[in-house]
């Protein structure tokens, strides 16, 4: 199972829709082999910073910061697609 | 109407901090007398609180240039000077993070010197920084 976690805060619209297009990616991909996480970022400013969030949004892919800012579609999807 | 030295006192900043923040675009004067000199409305007062204010959130110049756009900008919302506020937060708990990390490397290395009248060629402070700086040299201790 590969543990994708997206950094946002909400009310953030731009992020939502974004995130949104990069949620269905890994759905496309297999709901049962991608556990998907959207991480408050005010909730877990500990957490984001362990992993090393400079910015909002961001992604951490098993527990690693992969994406810094939001990946296009293609880039998550050959991302995911190499772990899985 | 502020003269440069009436602004600067009345907002508590030098005449050189007003001069320095109009080359960086943050203030510019209403208008200008006959002879050159700089006059400013009470809006450029205000423009200096904020800026006093943004800079006590640890925001630099730039990024309160950014912010002062943002508030002028038709165009923006709260939703985006609120994305810039949490961005700064990050930086800010990540230089928290390394300054801790600082400090632990100074306690350390305070712990390990228990003789402080040791001449300083025996010092185990120097001789402790001396064998980092080797080992980083040589590529270990990174990981």
């Amino acid at each position: 199972m590969v543990k994708v976690e997206v950094f946002s805060s909400p009310g953030c619209g731009k992020c939502a829709r974004a995130t949104a297009v990069l949620k269905a990616v890994a759905e496309e991909l297999g709901q049962e082999k991608i556990a998907w996480r959207e991480v408050n970022i005010l909730q877990e400013m500990d957490y984001a910073v362990d992993l090393g969030v400079m910015s909002s949004p961001a992604i951490a892919i098993d527990g690693k910061l992969v994406f810094a800012s939001l990946p296009s579609a293609g880039k998550l999807r050959a991302e995911l697609s190499r772990r899985l | 109407m502020y003269t440069i030295g009436k602004l600067a006192q009345k907002t508590d900043l030098t005449t050189d901090t007003l001069r320095y923040y109009e080359k960086e675009g943050l203030l510019a004067p209403a208008r200008k007398t006959d002879a050159g000199y700089r006059l400013y409305d009470e809006d450029a007062a205000r423009r200096l609180r904020f800026i006093k204010q943004a800079q006590q959130c640890g925001f630099s110049l730039g990024e309160i240039g950014e912010l002062l756009t943002l508030k002028n900008s038709d165009a923006a919302c709260c939703k985006d000077v609120r994305s810039v506020a949490i961005e700064k937060k990050l930086q800010l708990e990540h230089k928290i993070r390394a300054l801790q990390r600082m400090s632990q490397a100074l306690t350390e290395l305070i712990s390990i010197c228990t003789e402080e009248t040791r001449p300083l060629d025996e010092c185990p402070i120097l001789a402790a920084l001396e064998n980092s700086m080797a080992k980083q040299a040589n590529g270990e201790g990174n990981g």
